[in-house]
């Protein structure tokens, strides 16, 4: 029997270590007080393809029901967990949730998760908080070197807005600045008549960097009240992120949003080995629209699969194998109690030797029960 | 780590070495290379492949910056930042017929080795098309009978003329483009800013 392409069934270390990062994400979020959320792995294509949500209905597993309305297998967690909220009481602010997310246009089709979304709470505590979720997270994974980087949808909408583009005339703009492609950048502005935003927007793609960047910008908006507003709120997360020991931030004033909820901060993490994005998000409060709710709505998901493969995953534990028989085994079973930190496999019949640490074989004499070391 | 840049062979590799020349980079490991894929330099680490593979490299990571032409990056999409044009690799993209045929009336076959232009260039004038993929000298579809026309590069035209095909039609035009890794333009920011801006000042001078 085969599998579809970009299907696999997976064995040993890769997924231990998807499990430790499960494992090691449940246990950090508990003890930051999220509750954990789930939602089913069918849902509605339309949840993810309104016109707020903004996914592409071509990139997701999809078939018709019975009544001829197209059911999708869960492409994103965050659109799936907002429809799920609105139903929640609102006192409870911190939600994670972990699990699989099914995208055609990605490598393997299925793709893990863990993430948090944290509503009803005020814009700095709950961004910063998902930062500070993510480093918490990833110091507990012992994943030290890595890049976060943070960016704000205001920038692009404060900066275009006098040009009073068409839609189909933001959706161009916005994909040059996505792709950094600065004569495309130029041309489009130029062809609405401003030099003066052709030539900002153009240097907006390379203001990417540390906090030279941001004091840079500081000083350039700072007879721009929105922008001005922006850059302090970004600095300020940045300052937290520092404060809080994590050697590397940077900003990309350039970026825009690739989804349509996006409202504000962007978050991202590479590693900064491999340049793997190992988790983002950002705000998206217009996601709740949909549902007549004005909330606030931050969060973040981390992709699995990357933190897996940068998970360091040597074994520590020693192990034992236990050589016993049917007469024997309750007392091999018994013998588990002395080796509370160790891996203890009963067998019957001797192993190969490089499987095990130490092999003890148990032998029934006269009622009495004999250890043999091997 | 030195940056790696990842190049198309052929004439934009030859047309990049003459504009890495003008920037006092050192190219003579580059130019004596033979048939070695992978060359380091004192300050960068080189990989010749097809310009699609180049993307592909470059997509991945594998290749920090790339040189590949703009037709490349229309037709496969690659999820790269596509940065800024360069000074060489000029060409036009032209639907072509064969000298003196009538353009036919019913359901017209187009071959092409861009598929994805293709397919959008006819979709924008609201015509159904056949199209058939062919892998190089495309010319040679409506001379044997396999297409009414074609959709190619055309860098001076010569090897349409020859070849007993004019133009009918041009629509995009291109250059060689500079693109680079969605996540090293970030990671390795020091190293290959630089790199970057010297490019520029040197398309800035052409």
């Amino acid at each position: 029997m085969f599998l579809p392409a970009g299907s696999i069934d997976e064995t040993g270390q890769t997924v231990d270590a998807r499990s430790q990062a499960y494992e090691v994400f449940r246990n950090v979020t508990t003890q930051r007080n999220y509750k954990q959320i789930s939602t089913p792995v069918v849902e509605y294509a339309n949840t993810f393809t309104n016109e707020i949500a903004g996914m592409k209905l071509q990139n997701m597993l999809k078939w018709f029901n019975r009544e001829g309305e197209i059911e999708v297998l869960r492409p994103d967690w965050t659109t799936a967990i907002a429809r799920a909220l609105v139903n929640q009481h609102p006192s409870q602010l911190k939600w994670s949730y972990q699990g699989s997310v099914f995208r055609s246009d990605k490598d393997g089709i299925e793709s893990r998760q863990a993430g948090i979304e944290i509503v009803h709470t005020p814009v700095f505590l709950g961004e910063g908080e998902c930062l500070l979720t993510a480093i918490h997270y990833l110091k507990e994974l012992n994943i030290s070197s890595y890049l976060i980087e943070l960016g704000h949808t205001a920038i692009f909408d404060e900066l275009t807005f006098p040009l009073q583009l068409t839609s189909e005339e933001v959706d161009q703009l916005r994909e040059a600045m996505h792709d950094k492609r600065r004569d495309v950048v130029y041309s489009i502005v130029i062809n609405k008549g401003s030099k003066q935003i052709a030539d900002e927007l153009t240097s907006l793609v390379d203001a990417f960097g540390s906090f030279d960047i941001i004091e840079k910008y500081e000083d350039k908006w700072k007879n721009n009240r929105k922008l001005l507003e922006i850059i302090q709120h970004i600095k300020q997360l940045a300052l937290l992120l520092k404060d809080s020991g994590v050697d590397e931030v940077s900003v990309d004033l350039g970026r825009v949003k690739n989804l349509p909820y996006y409202c504000g901060t962007m978050f991202r993490g590479y590693i900064k080995g491999n340049g793997a994005t190992c988790f983002s998000g950002g705000r998206y409060d217009k996601l709740y629209e949909q549902f007549d709710e004005s909330i606030s709505a931050v969060g973040l998901a981390f992709d699995v699969d990357v933190l897996a493969e940068n998970i360091d995953m040597n074994e520590t534990n020693q192990k034992i194998c236990i050589v016993a028989s049917e007469e024997t085994h309750a007392y091999a079973e018994s013998m588990r109690q002395s080796y509370p930190n160790v891996i203890v496999d009963i067998r019957y019949n001797l192993p190969e030797v490089h499987q095990f640490d130490k092999v003890l074989e148990i032998k029934k004499e006269n009622n009495d029960y004999k250890v043999v070391e091997k | 780590m030195k940056p790696c840049i990842a190049l198309t062979k052929g004439r934009i590799e030859k047309q990049f070495l003459e504009f890495f020349q003008s920037l006092s980079y050192d190219v003579e490991p580059l130019i004596n290379k033979g048939r070695k894929l992978r060359v380091e330099t004192d300050q960068f680490s080189f990989v010749f492949a097809k310009g699609v593979d180049v993307t592909t490299y470059v997509e991945y990571g594998i290749a920090d910056l790339g040189i590949v032409g703009e037709d490349i990056l229309i037709e496969h999409q690659p999820d790269v930042f596509n940065l800024f044009p360069l000074p060489f690799g000029h060409c036009r993209m032209a639907l072509a017929t064969e000298v003196g045929k009538e353009w036919p009336e019913r359901k017209r076959r187009i071959a092409s080795t861009f598929t994805n232009i293709t397919k959008e260039y006819f979709r924008q004038k609201g015509e159904s098309v056949d199209i058939v993929k062919l892998e190089g000298s495309v010319e040679l579809a409506p001379i044997l009978g396999l297409a009414d026309g074609i959709v190619d590069i055309v860098e001076t035209g010569t090897t349409l003329k020859e070849n007993g095909l004019v133009i009918k039609d041009e629509f995009l035009e291109f250059s060689a483009r500079c693109i680079a890794n969605r996540s090293s333009l970030k990671i390795k920011r020091d190293v290959l800013t630089p790199v970057i801006e010297s490019f520029q000042k040197g398309v800035a001078v052409k």
